[in-house]
């Protein structure tokens, strides 16, 4: 009884959350992007009420979680009302025969069942995760916000460094959240809290790529991600990558939505980029990658308008359209940047990367250590998705290439949404790559147990990304609805 | 008409070719998956919780003990795991404290400790330890 009333509010505050971003009344195709940021939306606020109440020592969890409801129901019916109604039917854009269809969607099945199957049996082998990291780092914070009381901050101690004191909160705190709700632990909540977030990532990647280009590039762009081996390893490890992943997937897929929306009316859609932000403040809330992303987003936004700006020499322009394309997602973003601002400020011991600031510039104008970089990243490129005989990476090179010349000249310019995606995405990797540059510790060791983790974390949106780029645009000729219909995104 | 109808097998071809060459990971995913006859949760909670659970109800609820166990990579996880069962306890990898508890799974012997006076045995390498001289 007591989990189902938690897995009720979790999802409903999620899915509240996200319809509250989302710029018109849902078509069935909408349910599905819904849905699928529900899960991750709802375990993200379960996380930020359950340390936030924990941090102001208030022990009336339940009655928090159904007023956190309750208000954003009463903000969603508020809104929901003045939304405009979905008037056209989903976009098909790639025009293939039945029976490669058919085809396409048996492959599509049989992936999705062994990659259930695979997670099913792996989070019963291992309840307690896979890998030193899900019970010396994650699990253990878990532990640590369930058990301590209101003496919670004392295990967040610089006394065991390995245990990363200085890491966010996002996963423990939904982990602790639930085991409030039951009385006692169980490792059954972590085990399926991995599942829920790799299954939706998928789920996400798949429906918002639908809305955009149809089912058959979500079923492509979807099979390539259920289909890597690694990914559905890390999905149940109890790591914090995957969920990362899913955030990134999420800011990103809803800023390209929201340029999607915007050739309909643009005074509707700032919610989306609100939506983006609230996504972007849940990946800094998982990982320290994810603030380095957050960084990124902001910096590669920040960049578009002031390309946008330069194009237009009017100041008060550039105002404008600086106040509805930047603020927006800053809004969105600063719950999570608040949290984590405490957290680090008042709880968190400083972390591990940064020593010796001297030392760190010093490595930088180390030439070997660009060169060992340089190779492990070309190395892990290739294989750091545990493929069998052909690299997922390569594959989509080669599919790149094999549909190229069949498409459609590209006419128009990249929309604003999927520059500062590329652009963020970009900068998120070559902010690694400064990372592994000044790192303290032994870089090829460094290397070797995170670079292909730290490729997992984008690889969602990479593929997302990919599969909008490539799929031909749609002829206004047909059934569909104007504002989907531009390529590229 | 024609040229479209071609481009259009090209382009299913292509697809198809993309989904055949996913799957063949699928059979990666499948073969690294555990045996559904051999589904036992592995050593985790046996090498932590379970084997802790009487040392852990000797402990204070809260605060920081010391710790003493193996060198190397084995004693690195099983020092790992008595945090992890332990918590909230944090659990120092020091002897500097006025309860050090001692780890040596496998061990038949007790460890000679300078410093340290054994206050009880919990068996299977499992000690627990005063320390008077620690600040």
């Amino acid at each position: 009884m007591a989990l189902t009333l938690a897995v009720l509010l979790c999802f409903a505050s999620g899915y509240f959350i996200a319809a509250l971003g989302w710029p018109r009344r849902p078509c069935p195709s909408d349910f599905a992007v819904l849905d699928s940021l529900a899960a991750g939306c709802g375990l993200g606020l379960f996380s930020f009420v359950y340390v936030l109440s924990r941090a102001i020592g208030n022990a009336h969890l339940i009655a928090t979680d159904f007023a956190a409801v309750g208000l954003l129901l009463v903000a969603f019916l508020l809104i929901r009302s003045r939304q405009p109604a979905q008037l056209s039917k989903p976009t098909e854009n790639w025009q293939l025969s039945d029976v490669t269809r058919r085809m396409l969607t048996a492959v599509f099945l049989f992936a999705l069942a062994a990659a259930l199957y695979a997670a099913i049996t792996r989070v019963i082998v291992h309840p307690h995760g896979e890998g030193w990291d899900a019970f010396s780092i994650w699990n253990l914070h878990a532990r640590f916000l369930f058990r301590s009381g209101p003496a919670w901050s004392e295990g967040f101690s610089p006394l065991i460094p390995w245990s990363h004191p200085d890491y966010p909160l996002l996963t423990p705190g939904a982990i602790a959240h639930f085991w409030t709700y039951l009385g006692h632990e169980t490792q059954a909540v972590p085990a399926v809290i991995a599942i829920v977030f790799t299954f939706a990532t998928v789920g996400l990647l798949y429906s918002s790529l639908a809305v955009l280009r149809g089912r058959i590039a979500a079923l492509l762009a979807s099979l390539a991600l259920l289909t890597t081996p690694f990914f559905i390893e890390q999905g149940t490890s109890q790591y914090a990558d995957v969920p990362l992943s899913f955030f990134i997937l999420a800011a990103i897929s809803m800023l390209c939505l929201h340029d999607a929306f915007a050739q309909n009316d643009a005074t509707k859609t700032n919610r989306l980029l609100v939506l983006a932000g609230v996504n972007a403040g849940f990946a800094a809330w998982t990982k320290n990658e994810g603030l380095l992303f957050l960084v990124a987003l902001i910096t590669a936004r920040a960049l578009a308008v002031i390309r946008e700006a330069t194009l237009s020499p009017q100041r008060a322009q550039l105002m404008a359209s600086a106040t509805r394309k930047f603020l927006p997602l800053l809004i969105g973003m600063a719950p999570a940047l608040l949290l984590i601002a405490w957290f680090k400020h008042f709880v968190a011991p400083p972390g591990d990367l940064f020593p010796d600031r001297a030392l760190a510039i010093h490595k930088l104008f180390e030439p070997a250590r660009y060169g060992a970089v340089l190779r492990w990243y070309g190395k892990d490129f290739l294989r750091f998705g545990e493929w069998l005989l052909i690299p997922g990476t390569l594959l989509l090179i080669v599919f790149y290439f094999l549909l190229k010349p069949k498409r459609e000249p590209q006419t128009h310019r990249l929309a604003p949404g999927f520059a500062t995606s590329y652009l963020a995405l970009s900068l998120t990797l070559a902010g690694y790559f400064v990372i592994y540059l000044i790192t303290p510790r032994d870089i090829y060791w460094h290397l070797r147990n995170s670079l292909n983790r730290l490729f997992l974390q984008l690889w969602p949106s990479a593929i997302f990304l990919f599969f909008l780029l490539i799929t031909p645009a749609v002829k206004k000729s047909a059934h569909l609805p104007e504002e989907l219909a531009k390529s590229p995104n | 008409m024609v040229t479209e109808q071609s481009e259009k097998n090209q382009t299913s071809v292509a697809i198809l070719i993309f989904a055949f060459c996913c799957l063949l990971s699928t059979v990666r995913i499948l073969g690294s998956a555990p045996r559904p006859r051999h589904l036992q949760p592995d050593s985790v909670a046996r090498r932590s919780d379970q084997r802790l659970a009487s040392l852990k109800a000797a402990l204070p609820a809260r605060g920081v003990i010391g710790y003493i166990g193996e060198p190397g990579i084995a004693g690195t996880a099983d020092y790992y795991l008595a945090q992890y069962a332990l918590a909230p306890l944090v659990v120092d990898n020091s002897e500097n404290h006025s309860l050090v508890i001692g780890n040596f799974p496998g061990r038949p012997n007790e460890p000679v400790t300078a410093n340290l006076k054994l206050i009880r045995n919990f068996g299977d390498g499992l000690l627990l330890f005063t320390n008077e001289e620690a600040k």
